[in-house]
C-alpha cells in the first residue's frame, strides 16, 4: 500500500469498517510511514472538530411563521376546492412524479409513434397505379362459366414495384455490379484516347 | 416495524391534525441546523426549512411509508431546495460583484458567518481569549465548510453534522454506497488540508 492509497482508507480506519486484510495493509503503512501518520493524526482531529461544531437551533417564533404558511397555504387549496379555478402548483405537481411515470409515458409514446410510421411506411410499399387484369387464357375460358367469368387478380411482391402476373419471377432490372463495370469500360476509352 | 415519523406521518393522513405538528417539533431543529451549515446563512435556513415542512405537508397524501423512510425524504426535500437557493444566489451574485468589491469591507459571506456563529449557544465558561479561538476555530471551519464543492460538502454535512448513515446518506442523495463513502472520504480530506493552519 502506498500513500494515496492509505488516504483512500482513513475514513474507513477511524470508523472502524475495515475488513481484516485491509486493517493489515492500512495498519503495515502506517507503521513504516511517518507522513502518513502525521496526516492521519490531522485528518482525525480536523473530523473530531468538525463534528463538535454546536447545533443552530431554529428561532422562537418558528414554528408560529411556519403555522401561518401552512394556514395560508390551507386557505389557498380550499379557495381552489370551492372556486374550482386551475391550481397551478398542483399542476406544477404532476412534473414532481416518480420518474417511472415519465418513463411510462414516453415509452407509450414512442409505441404508438411506431405504430403510426409503420403503417405510414406499408403506405409507400403499395403501388400507385390501378391493379391490372391478367388475360385469360382461352382454356380457362372455356372451363369457367359463361354468366360469371372467373378474374385471377395480379400478385403483389414485395420490394418490387411491379405487379406480376401469378407464375412470372421477378428479376432485378440491373444488377448493382454491372453498371459499374461499364463505368470503368467507358472510363478507360476516354482516358486512353484523350491523353492527359 | 414503522418507526416514529412514519407512525406520526399515518396518523396524520388519517386526519390527526397534532401529529404533522409533533413531526415538525421532532425534526425542526435538526433541520434548520443543516440547512444553515450547507449555506452558510441563518436566515434563509428558517425559511428553507419552512418550505421543506410545507412541502412535505403539501405531498402528506402521497408519502407511503413503505418506500423511502420520512428523514430521508425530508432531507431529500430540504437538499433540493438549498441546492436551488444556491443556484438562485448564484446568478443574483453575478450582478451585485461590483457592489461588494466597491465597498471595501469584509464580503457579506463573512459577515454572515459572524452572525451564524454569534447565535450560537454562549460558552458558560468565560474566558475572552479561549473564547475568541473558539470562535475564530468555528469561522475558519464554516467558512472551509462553504468553500467545499457542493457535491462534497451535502455528504459531509449529513454525516459529520447531522450524523445520518451511509445509507441513509445514500438515500437522500440517490447515490450508490461506495459513491457516498468516497465523496465523505474526499470531503474530509480538503477540509484537513484547509484547517491545516489551526490544527
Amino acid at each position: 500500500m502506498n500513500c494515496l492509497q492509505a488516504e483512500e482508507y482513513f475514513s474507513a480506519h477511524l470508523e472502524d469498517t475495515l475488513d481484516y486484510q485491509m486493517l493489515q495493509d492500512f495498519e503495515g503503512h502506517l507503521a513504516t510511514c511517518e507522513t502518513c501518520q502525521l496526516e492521519y493524526a490531522r485528518f482525525q482531529e480536523s473530523v473530531k472538530t468538525v463534528q463538535q461544531l454546536p447545533q443552530i437551533e431554529p428561532s422562537p417564533h418558528f414554528m408560529a411563521a411556519l403555522q401561518q404558511r401552512l394556514d395560508a397555504e390551507q386557505r389557498e387549496t380550499d379557495s381552489v376546492k370551492e372556486t374550482g379555478k386551475i391550481n397551478w402548483t398542483q399542476l406544477l405537481d404532476l412534473f414532481r412524479r416518480p420518474k417511472w411515470v415519465f418513463r411510462g409515458a414516453i415509452a407509450l409514446i414512442l409505441a404508438a409513434a411506431g405504430i403510426y410510421f409503420s403503417q405510414y411506411a406499408s403506405l409507400f410499399d403499395q403501388d400507385p397505379r390501378p391493379a391490372q387484369v391478367a388475360p385469360i387464357s382461352q382454356t380457362e375460358q372455356a372451363t369457367t362459366s359463361p354468366e360469371r367469368p372467373r378474374i385471377e387478380l395480379p400478385r403483389f411482391v414485395r420490394g418490387s414495384s411491379q405487379l406480376i402476373p401469378n407464375g412470372a419471377i421477378s428479376t432485378p432490372a440491373q444488377p448493382m455490379q454491372q453498371r459499374y463495370m461499364l463505368k470503368q469500360v467507358s472510363y478507360t476509352t476516354t482516358s486512353t484516347s484523350g491523353g492527359l | 416495524m414503522p418507526d416514529l415519523d412514519d407512525e406520526l406521518m399515518e396518523r396524520y393522513q388519517k386526519g390527526d391534525e397534532n401529529a404533522f405538528t409533533l413531526l415538525v417539533r421532532r425534526h425542526q431543529q435538526p433541520l434548520v441546523n443543516f440547512i444553515a451549515r450547507f449555506i452558510n446563512d441563518r436566515d434563509s435556513a428558517e425559511d428553507l426549512a419552512q418550505e421543506t415542512f410545507i412541502r412535505i405537508f403539501k405531498a402528506s397524501d402521497r408519502y407511503k411509508s413503505e418506500g423511502a423512510h420520512f428523514k430521508t425524504w425530508m432531507y431529500h426535500i430540504a437538499s433540493n431546495l438549498c441546492k436551488n437557493e444556491l443556484r438562485n444566489r448564484g446568478r443574483r451574485d453575478r450582478y451585485r460583484v461590483d457592489n461588494v468589491v466597491n465597498s471595501g469591507s469584509d464580503s457579506e459571506g463573512d459577515t454572515e458567518q459572524i452572525d451564524l456563529i454569534a447565535n450560537t449557544p454562549a460558552n458558560p465558561v468565560f474566558q475572552p481569549e479561549v473564547a475568541l479561538e473558539r470562535k475564530e476555530l468555528r469561522n475558519a471551519i464554516q467558512k472551509a465548510i462553504t468553500e467545499l464543492p457542493e457535491q462534497y460538502r451535502l455528504p459531509l454535512v449529513l454525516r459529520d453534522l447531522q450524523g445520518l448513515s451511509y445509507d441513509e446518506i445514500s438515500e437522500v442523495l440517490e447515490l450508490r454506497s461506495g459513491t457516498t463513502k468516497s465523496r465523505i472520504n474526499r470531503a474530509r480530506l480538503m477540509l484537513k488540508e484547509k484547517l491545516k493552519p489551526f490544527i
